[in-house]
């Protein structure tokens, strides 16, 4: 079941005011349209998910996501908050796993989000386990990823250095994959910066923090000890 | 007939024999509660909170759109924060009079349809505008009525054209929808209409009009409503959006000026002070 | 006829994480006749190969048209091909009527994956046995995306599925640049029949009765050319038939240069042997 997450690596950080998500999107062809596909998607407007193995399983997921969080406002006037989202996701996530006539999910999911109580960030797998995380990875890269968020201090950092962060990590994470290119996509979710929705980075950010990662390479050495 | 001050115009028990339940079906009280789905059901068939007017005009950069705040319960002025003004994308309000609870509802329609036309995998470029929102909501109202149970609301949708021009639609309880350059619903259709046709005589004379001539106009249908209209308030709220979209000013609290109630001297046959 | 295990039915995984009724149904688009699709900035056009059951029967039909602004080449069951297509309809005249505006592509797109990826993780039901290549103009402009019954969905400059359809996909990524900047929907057409002509097997020809030819873009409505309309298509080639091409390819081989020819000649022969039999 874990060979399923062989797809590009996906990661998500919860800083001090908000979360982060990013994905490394491997290109298979170059006729593919750059820019477009997305691989982050959005369960309500605070929450935001991406996720590694079979994508077309990961769209499922998310529109039940969906579901679930509309109907919770259906019944409460009021936007789910992101752990009980994550409970009910759980659930059914599980529930794929219980009987001979599905099959369980073949992805890991990483949602993130901020409602009242703050930020959040789960990550969820094929069994239905979730677990609430700080930094979180999941895909091919996601030892080489999950030993560089250990490096973090969680307390301190704010979304928009993470951003900075989530692109080297991608970079340095797609090393283990380097025969194919890779497109980076990163959004985010923050009371300071979008109001308390989830959104993709400004594309100047973006492109700043991918410079920045492709930059880093050379100084590796440097940035581990710091 | 029965004089009893609660049973007062009831057939009475003496003359007539007591009132056989059974026929229709129709009395809840003996029922237990899984029975209730076999009685008949009763649709809403008068507003209860109710919003007063909603009015809007084009005019040469978008439109302007306003309504007071006020929720009344018959004639009692029940609520005076009820803002009936929404926007629903970047570029579209949609102003609402009739029941207020159902515009809560038609509110809550509204968000969900933003979120999934706007929010779900929405890669850029194809925005809800204001005909598509338009559009939606009187499939939702025909609906309702189709099934004789309306949501009791006269609604005015204001925005932009795909093509920049401005636009502004009407639809109601009734899933009748009409467009103009002047709108009002309620009392407003009355009052206001006149007002607002002074300034934009025919469909296509809002070119020429000013954001200050509108603006002034808007004020001046409010206050003529407020003279006129018992169930008006003189707060209110008021949209401008302009330029396609690009400026979207939702101003809160406006209160009507230059309001002289010398008239109200001379009305006679109302009120405490009859003559 | 079990290639393992674990093929049986959808719901269950191949210890290395695979499908294989996924898998299969892949190889079934494989065994359909080639389709190919490119886009301009401003339209997108598909071209198709069509194929008949015997020398009397007429000719199985590639393009089908959604609505206005939209329509679809397939490659695989076309029985499968039609309730999707369908499906498109009915969503395409829904966006007509809930919000009188035309059904944006990627939507269109989205709502077929999310369709066909139910059938991949349930027991009793068999992934779709047909890939499609989704051609549509809307407000975001051109677009051409390539569904597989995987559920997957994904949007290209330039497609090619079905039999052979790797030779397709080289010509189209040699020429990506001269396609997308491509002025006339005639100079699109000539490209996409040229990768078209890529894919044929040494005794078949491009004729007006084989080829369909569908355009949709900016001021276009989704059209489809057939028969005696394809015509004026092909005369616009300069050969209809794969075997001049293929001589060339060779020369290339031997004296052109080196970087994307090797890899895809080999996969392209993989390709002609498993669909050949």
């Amino acid at each position: 079941m874990k060979a399923v997450e062989n797809g590009g690596t996906s990661i998500g950080i919860k800083c001090k005011d908000g979360v982060v998500l990013a994905v490394e999107k491997i290109i298979n062809s170059k006729l593919l349209v750059p820019g477009r596909n997305k691989r982050i998607q959005t369960i309500d407007r605070h929450i935001g998910v991406v996720y590694s193995g079979l994508l077309p399983d990961g769209r499922h997921f998310v529109n039940r996501g969906r579901d679930e969080a509309q109907s919770f406002k259906s019944i409460y006037k009021t936007p789910v908050s992101v752990p009980h989202l994550m409970d009910r996701l759980g659930i059914y996530v599980q529930n794929y796993t219980c009987y001979n006539s599905v099959r369980p999910f073949g992805v890991v999911s990483i949602v993130g989000g901020v409602d009242d109580n703050g930020p959040h960030l789960y990550m969820i797998e094929p069994s239905g386990t979730c677990w609430g995380y700080s930094g979180a990875a999941t895909g091919k890269g996601r030892q080489t990823a999950k030993s560089e968020l250990e490096k973090l201090n969680y307390e301190e950092l704010t979304v928009r250095e993470a951003v900075k962060v989530a692109a080297k990590i991608i970079h340095q994470a797609h090393e283990d994959n380097k025969d194919k290119d890779y497109e980076l996509e990163i959004s985010w979710v923050s009371k300071e910066e979008t109001g308390g929705l989830h959104q993709f980075v400004p594309e100047e950010l973006l492109e700043e923090a991918r410079k920045l990662a492709e930059d880093d390479e050379g100084e590796e050495d440097e940035e581990m000890e710091s | 007939m029965n004089h009893d001050p609660f049973l007062w115009g009831r057939p009475s028990n003496d003359t007539y024999g007591a009132y056989n339940h059974a026929i229709a079906q129709a009395s809840v009280q003996e029922a237990t509660h899984d029975q209730l789905d076999q009685f008949p059901k009763k649709h809403t068939q008068q507003p209860i909170i109710t919003g007063t007017s909603v009015i809007a005009l084009k005019y040469k950069d978008g439109i302007i759109m306003a309504a007071d705040t006020m929720g009344s319960y018959g004639s009692l002025m029940r609520f005076n924060n009820i803002e009936r003004l929404f926007r629903v994308g970047k570029e579209t309000v949609v102003g609402i009079s009739g029941d207020i609870s159902d515009m809560q509802q038609l509110h809550r329609i509204l968000n969900e349809l933003e979120t999934d036309e706007e929010v779900y995998d929405n890669d850029g470029g194809h925005n809800l505008r204001a005909p598509h929102v338009h559009e939606y909501l009187t499939r939702i109202l025909y609906n309702r009525r189709s099934k004789m149970d309306p949501l009791w609301n006269a609604v005015l949708v204001g925005g932009f054209n795909d093509d920049g021009s401005p636009f502004l639609k009407y639809v109601d309880l009734l899933g009748v929808a009409y467009g103009s350059s002047t709108l009002a619903t309620g009392f407003g259709n009355h009052l206001a209409i006149p007002l607002l046709r002074q300034l934009i005589p025919n469909d296509t004379d809002y070119v020429n009009v000013t954001e200050e001539q509108a603006k002034k106009v808007v004020m001046d249908c409010m206050r003529v409503l407020f003279y006129r209209d018992a169930r008006s308030f003189d707060k209110f709220s008021m949209v401008t959006i302009k330029d396609g979209g690009k400026g979207f000013d939702f101003e809160k609290n406006i209160k009507i000026d230059n309001q002289s109630w010398r008239f109200a001297r001379d009305i006679k046959g109302y009120g405490s002070k009859q003559e | 006829m079990f290639r393992n295990n674990y093929d049986n039915d959808s719901v269950t995984y191949s210890p290395t994480g695979r499908l294989f009724q996924v898998e299969y149904a892949l190889e079934a688009i494989k065994q359909g006749s080639a389709a190919v699709g490119l886009v301009s900035k401003t339209h997108v056009v598909l071209v198709a190969l069509k194929r008949n059951a015997e020398e009397l029967g007429s000719y199985q039909k590639k393009i089908i048209k959604v609505d206005d602004h939209m329509g679809i080449a397939l490659a695989g069951l076309a029985p499968d091909a039609r309730v999707l297509s369908n499906y498109l309809r009915k969503q395409a005249m829904s966006s007509k009527m809930i919000f009188n505006r035309p059904l944006l592509t990627s939507k269109a797109v989205l709502s077929i994956a999310d369709k066909a990826q139910e059938n991949t993780q349930s027991y009793g039901s068999r992934p779709y046995g047909v890939g499609l290549l989704i051609s549509g103009y809307d407000e975001t402009g051109a677009h051409l995306y390539e569904f597989q019954p995987s559920g997957s969905v994904l949007e290209y400059f330039g497609a090619a599925i079905g039999a052979r359809s790797q030779a397709a996909r080289t010509y189209l990524e040699r020429n990506l640049d001269t396609i997308t900047e491509s002025e006339t929907v005639e100079q699109l057409i000539v490209h996409g029949l040229n990768a078209l002509r890529d894919t044929l097997s040494q005794d078949v020809e491009l004729t007006f009765k084989n080829t369909s030819v569908s355009v949709v873009g900016k001021d276009t409505d989704f059209t489809i050319y057939d028969d005696e309309n394809v015509q004026q298509w092909l005369d616009k080639l300069d050969s209809v038939s794969n075997a001049r091409n293929r001589e060339e390819d060779d020369e290339d081989n031997a004296n052109d240069d080196e970087n994307n020819t090797a890899p895809a000649e080999t996969e392209q022969l993989e390709d002609r042997m498993e669909t050949d039999e």
